[in-house]
Formats: structure tokens, C-alpha cells, sequence
């Protein structure tokens, strides 16, 4: 890793020090898109195995509160919608990281602009569950 | 629609291809997988949407994570845009109703072709190249890349396109960032938009998810490939392909603005 870039030949610009936290939020968007992708091709995967790619697109998604029963049975629908849910985390999990990254760092206008954004989105999110 | 395996590996090309581009030029595609799916595969348009969002979250995380680490995303100029983006997106889907959509959709395109021919006038006055990497420039005209974020939002919001064509040329043009910083800070963004309007699609049953996966594990190879291309590629390549991409959109904007018109 450099520890500086050189913009103009003689001024170098060192790197912020939030060097950790951009460290963990890429951690957890590598994983978080890695992991879904690998579960999804596995649960699309047992699907062409079973021969069950002949079931329509149609469908009705299991409630995440029973997910877990029908994963256990290893049902592919239930192994890709686990994938799917993972993937639309992904976001949400790294403001969640910048939020703790930014505190760290005790830098607080970040820290609240961090947060403002988790409750929109939550916020959102929330409207649309209930609407 | 009866999935066969064809259908699985064309799904699988289309989100290589969108997931390749997006990676690239900082969009998250969906003016690429919405068309493509709802006249050759027969997806109704909601799932269309619905599946187009996964994909822009497989681009914006297979993406970024690489840029993060690169220090070619701006985290910090991300988060702050990111603050009125959502605040934009939320206000957009509360005042639906009272906006025309074929009217915002030919005003968006006449904003994405000039856009697109200032950035081309841009590029060609090579001075204005920064290095491309996060922290390396000042930024400009905060207060107005806000309220055009906000726009941005509020844009996406009701047509459900156009997040990364209006913040690469905002952060580009406006506040004065290296092309390949703003493309990787609105891929860095663009999954969290998403995100917001992925879950009520999901919980509408509007994300197919034997259409969704493969698109998506397309999308994340091809997310993959672009950062590699587009660590390499001189920025003036990049925004020729970007502006081609906008006059494209563009196009596709005016077209189902004339759509929605006459089927009404």
C-alpha cells in the first residue's frame, strides 16, 4: 500500500488517516457481493440440478421469518432469496461500518452525516414494508 | 416465463455486460437491464425494475470495493452527496403524483445531452486532470452539488433511472472532481439508493429471483473486469464512452416519454 500519492512532483499529498475505516468498508462490500453472488450461483446451480428450472418466474417470496425452515430443507428458492437478501444488506451494512469507522476516527460531522443517512434509508424502508 | 438454461446463461451476459459498464462509468445500468428484460425475456416491467436494483447493488458493492481500497472513491464526498440524494429520493416518491412523468423524463434527456457535450468539451483541455485518486483536489461548489444531488434523487426517485448519469457529471462538471474519482464515488453511492428502493420491491414480491440470481452473479464478474479496465483506461476514453452512454439514455428517455404519451 503507498503511503502517499504525489499529485504535482513537488507536493505530496498524503492519504487521510480514515486508511482503516475505508479498509473495513471495502471488507465488507468484497464480502457482502462475493458471498451473496456465491450463494445465489449454488442456489440457481441445485435448481438446474433438480430440474426444477422448468417452474415459471412467478412467484410468491418466503416470509424471511420462515426462510430459515425451508434453507434447512435446502429448497434452491429459499437458498436464492437468502442470497438476494444478503446482497440488498450489503449497502446497508456499510454505512453501518462508516458509521463506526467516522466515531473512530471522532470525526462528528461525519459520524451524523453517516447517521443521517442510515435513518432515511431506514426510514424508507420502514414506509415500505408498512405501506 | 419457463426458464431454461439458455435463458439462464443470456441472463448471465446481459448482467456481465451491464455490471462491465457499470463498473466503468459509475452507472448502475438499469436503463440497460430494464429494456432488455421487459421486450426479449417477457419480464413484467416491475420485476424488471425490481431485478435492475439487485443488479445495481451486485455493481455498486463488486465495484467499490475495489475503488475503496484504491483510494479512488471519495468516502467522505460520497457520504455527504449520499445525505441529500436519499433526503431527494424520499421527497420524489411523496410528490409522485403531482409531477408529469413525460414531462421530467424529456427534461431529464435534454439535461443528460448537455451533460454529455460538456463533458466531451471538458475533456478536451487536458489542464483540468487532477491524479485520480480520492483527496488529490479541493472541491468546489459544495452548496449547489448538494441541491443538484438532491435533484438527482428526487429524479430517481420518480422515474426510477438516472442516479449515476446525474452524479458522475455533478461531481465531474460541478465540483470539479477527476473523472475517474466521480465515477467510482457514485458507484460507491449508488447501492445505497438502491438498496432503499430494493427492499420494497422485494417486499412486493416484485424480485424475481430466478431472473434476479444469474443476472446478478453476470453482473458481479462483469463488475469485477470493469475496475480493472477502468484502473487502466486513460480518463479521456472514459468519458468519450460516458457521454456516448448519456446520448443513449437520452434518447431512451424522449422515446417512452412519446410512449407514455400516446398510450394515454
Amino acid at each position: 500500500m503507498k503511503d502517499f500519492v504525489v499529485a504535482d512532483e513537488n507536493k505530496p499529498i498524503a492519504v487521510p488517516s480514515d486508511v482503516k475505516g475505508e479498509h473495513a468498508i471495502s471488507i465488507v462490500l468484497r464480502y457482502g457481493a462475493i458471498i451473496s453472488t456465491l450463494i445465489m450461483a449454488a442456489g440457481v446451480a441445485l435448481a438446474m440440478f433438480r430440474g426444477s428450472l422448468g417452474m415459471s418466474s412467478a412467484y410468491h417470496p418466503i416470509h424471511p421469518r420462515d426462510l430459515f425452515s425451508h434453507l434447512l430443507r435446502l429448497e434452491p428458492v429459499a437458498i436464492i432469496e437468502s442470497g438476494i437478501l444478503l446482497l440488498l444488506f450489503t449497502p446497508i451494512a456499510r454505512i453501518v461500518v462508516a458509521v463506526i469507522g467516522f466515531a473512530l476516527e471522532r470525526d462528528l460531522k461525519y459520524v451524523l452525516i453517516s447517521l443521517g443517512v442510515l435513518a432515511i434509508v431506514l426510514l424508507s424502508i420502514s414506509f415500505a414494508i408498512e405501506a | 416465463m419457463d426458464l431454461t438454461s439458455i435463458h439462464l446463461l443470456s441472463l448471465a451476459l446481459l448482467g456481465f455486460f451491464a455490471g462491465g459498464l457499470g463498473a466503468l462509468l459509475g452507472i448502475g445500468g438499469g436503463l440497460i437491464i430494464i429494456p432488455v428484460l421487459t421486450l426479449f425475456f417477457g419480464v413484467p416491467i416491475h420485476q424488471a425494475i425490481g431485478t435492475s436494483l439487485c443488479c445495481v447493488i451486485a455493481t455498486s458493492s463488486g465495484a467499490a470495493a475495489s475503488y475503496v481500497e484504491h483510494h479512488i472513491t471519495d468516502v467522505r464526498l460520497g457520504m455527504t452527496l449520499e445525505l441529500a440524494t436519499t433526503i431527494g429520493a424520499v421527497s420524489g416518491s411523496l410528490v409522485a403524483a403531482l409531477i408529469s412523468r413525460e414531462g421530467l423524463s424529456v427534461l431529464f434527456a435534454v439535461l443528460l445531452t448537455y451533460a454529455g457535450g460538456a463533458m466531451i468539451h471538458k475533456a478536451r483541455h487536458p489542464a483540468e486532470h487532477a491524479t485520480e485518486t480520492a483527496g488529490s483536489y479541493k472541491v468546489r461548489r459544495l452548496p449547489m452539488g448538494l441541491v443538484a444531488s438532491g435533484g438527482a434523487g428526487m429524479v430517481s426517485g420518480l422515474l426510477g433511472v438516472g442516479g449515476g448519469p446525474i452524479k458522475v457529471p455533478v461531481m465531474f462538471l460541478l465540483l470539479g472532481i477527476p473523472f475517474k474519482v466521480a465515477t467510482a464515488t457514485s458507484n460507491f453511492m449508488i447501492g445505497v439508493t438502491a438498496a432503499a428502493s430494493a427492499f420494497i420491491y422485494f417486499s412486493r414480491g416484485d424480485i424475481p429471483l430466478l431472473v434476479a440470481a444469474p443476472t446478478a452473479v453476470g453482473v458481479f464478474v462483469g463488475a469485477a473486469a470493469g475496475t480493472h479496465v477502468m484502473r487502466k483506461a486513460p480518463s479521456r476514453w472514459l468519458i468519450v464512452l460516458f457521454s456516448v452512454v448519456m446520448f443513449y439514455f437520452a434518447g431512451m428517455m424522449v422515446w417512452h416519454a412519446y410512449q407514455g404519451v400516446v398510450h394515454h
